[in-house]
This record gives C-alpha cells, structure tokens and sequence, in this order.
C-alpha cells in the first residue's frame, strides 16, 4: 500500500504533550455487529475510510480476486475513545471478506488485541478471525453478540464449536449497548494484560 | 465492502493531484492510527500552503489520526499519510506514534494497565 515516511532524524517540534495511540480490532463474520459496536463506544461520529489496493498491497495471489487492483478500494469502519490526557484509543471495524485480510497485518501490527464479534445463529462466521488472531498469538476475546434465541447457547457449547483455548474470555454482550461494548473492551484488555510480555 | 463510485463525485481534483503524483515520502512510516497535532509553525508561516495542506492542519488544532485525516479529506489513508508525512517533515504537525513493548509488539504493562484503568472508569 502507499506509503509515507517521516524523518525521524529532525529535531521535534515543541508540544504541550505526548501523546500515545493504541488500537483495538473488532472483527467477525459479516452482519456480527461490527459497525453497530464501533458506533456505540465512538466518541465522534463512527468514520470510513478508504485503503487503495495496489499491487505493492496485494500479493500475487490475490490479483485474480481484485481484477481492477487500481481502483478497488475498501471501506474500513473506525471510532474513537480518548481515554486519558495522553492515551487515546481506536477502533477499527476490519474488513470482513478474506480477500482483504493481507489489510488485516496492517491493523493487528501493536494493536492491544481484537474483539471477536459471534452471531451464534451463523457461529461458523468468525472462524477465520478467531484463526487469524490464534496464529498471530494477538490477544482477543469472543464476544458473543445478543441476536434473538441466542442466550440459550450455552458457553462451553461456543467453545466447543470454537475450539477456544481455556484462557480465551468469551463474553456476552449487546453491540447497541456501549456500557455492554466497554465491557467487552475491559475484558479484552485484562486478558492482554495477562498475557502482556513487556 | 467496496465503496462506489459515488463518494467520489464531489471530489474535483484528481487525488494523486494532491500529492504531486507521489505515493510516498522519505522517513519512517505512519501507522494507521498514528497521531498528528498542528505545531505552531502554521500561524507564522502556513500562507503559501495549499488548500488541502491548511485543512489538515487545521484540523489537527486538536489530536487527529491519520484515518481520521483520510475521512474528513475523503481522500483514502494512503494520500492522508503522504500529506501528513510532508507536514510532518517540514514541521507544521507533531507526530505522535504508537509505543510498542520489546516483547510481543504490543503496548506494553503499564500502557495497558493505564488503558484498563481509564476503560473501566467511563
């Protein structure tokens, strides 16, 4: 993808403060709650953004999926929560089509971890991220998100179909109810903390 | 999801007018959410700027990442971070980056704990 640089040999220029960008990815299988999550914790308006697709961005396998790979763009959701004076902390809503996933090493790369969102109706949907974050040994939670009849899934039912390991959290929640989505965000970061190395 | 063609309408100037056709500048590279502020440069020298490079600084009179710069500009993040890089060079923005911890890339124990914190306060 484009890609700009900045001189880091420049003295910087004087501030008041520094401050400190963390991210958190909200994934899952399309129509999970993505949008509806990153939405209900913004504090601005939830924003798209585009990413160009081009061939620095694209591995040579993934041509035959994007045919017109200078014009295709994706659309990519993202919120924000200004947390304390310095730490200020986004969202990214992550493209769900696995064609799009090499965007997904863009996003992971320092990010604190990923809220994996569950329809339990369609659970075989979040099967890639939950693999996806697995591999890359990036903190997540499952957040099973409360579509009608699914509160009667019991836990170790989703676990079992998810193959979660033990200390993985799995959470139930509301996406349109922010006290609920920051509860997920809670959850996420004390399991990153556990895990948390530095 | 791809966007149609129809967010661009509006758009007069061809994007890659903005950056003179480059898709990149020279120094590190800005993550996503890497975080700019206007330094105070602009007030005393920003008049020669072009139109697309005052609006940037002067949305950053508060702290804006470089998707938010993207969005509001809607232009893609890839032309927001030559933009920015420039600014960032010739010392109109501040760049704030993310901190990574030595072990596992990620922030970091106190970075994290200090996010837990202020999470669970709101």
């Amino acid at each position: 993808m484009d890609s700009a640089r900045v001189d880091t040999r420049r003295p910087p220029p004087p501030t008041n403060r520094q401050l400190i960008p963390l991210k958190i990815l909200v994934a899952g299988g399309f129509g999970a709650g993505k949008t509806t999550f990153v939405g209900a914790v913004s504090e601005i308006p939830p924003l798209t953004t585009e990413q160009h697709l081009t061939a620095l961005s694209i591995g040579v396998d993934d041509t035959a999926a994007v045919p017109d790979k200078t014009t295709t763009t994706v659309a990519m959701d993202f919120g924000r929560i200004t947390v304390d004076q310095q730490l200020i902390l986004y969202l990214f809503g992550t493209p769900g089509q696995s064609r799009f996933w090499f965007m997904w090493d863009e996003l992971a790369r320092g990010a604190v971890g990923a809220v994996v969102l569950v329809d339990l109706r369609r659970i075989d949907d979040c099967f890639p991220a939950v693999d996806y974050f697995e591999d890359r040994r990036l903190p997540f939670v499952v957040a099973a998100n409360a579509f009608p009849g699914t509160d009667v899934v019991p836990d170790r039912a989703v676990r079992e179909a998810l193959a979660l390991p033990g200390g993985c959290p799995l959470v139930r929640m509301d996406a349109r109810d922010p006290r609920s989505c920051t509860d997920a965000l809670v959850a996420l970061v004390e399991h990153a903390l556990a895990r948390s190395t530095g | 999801m791809t966007l149609d063609d129809h967010q661009h309408r509006d758009r007069v100037v061809p994007v890659y007018a903005f950056t003179g056709g480059r898709t990149r500048t020279v120094g590190q590279e800005l993550p996503l959410e890497a975080v700019v502020t206007a330094t105070e440069l602009f007030a005393a020298f920003g008049g020669s700027l072009q139109a697309e490079s005052r609006a940037i600084i002067e949305m950053c009179s508060g702290p804006k990442s470089l998707v938010e710069i993207g969005a509001a500009l809607r232009v893609p993040v890839g032309v927001a971070r030559v933009l920015v890089g420039d600014l960032a060079n010739t010392g109109y923005l501040e760049v704030h980056l993310p901190r990574t911890a030595a072990g596992d890339g990620g922030p970091g124990h106190a970075i994290l704990g200090r996010l837990l914190d202020g999470l669970r306060s709101r």
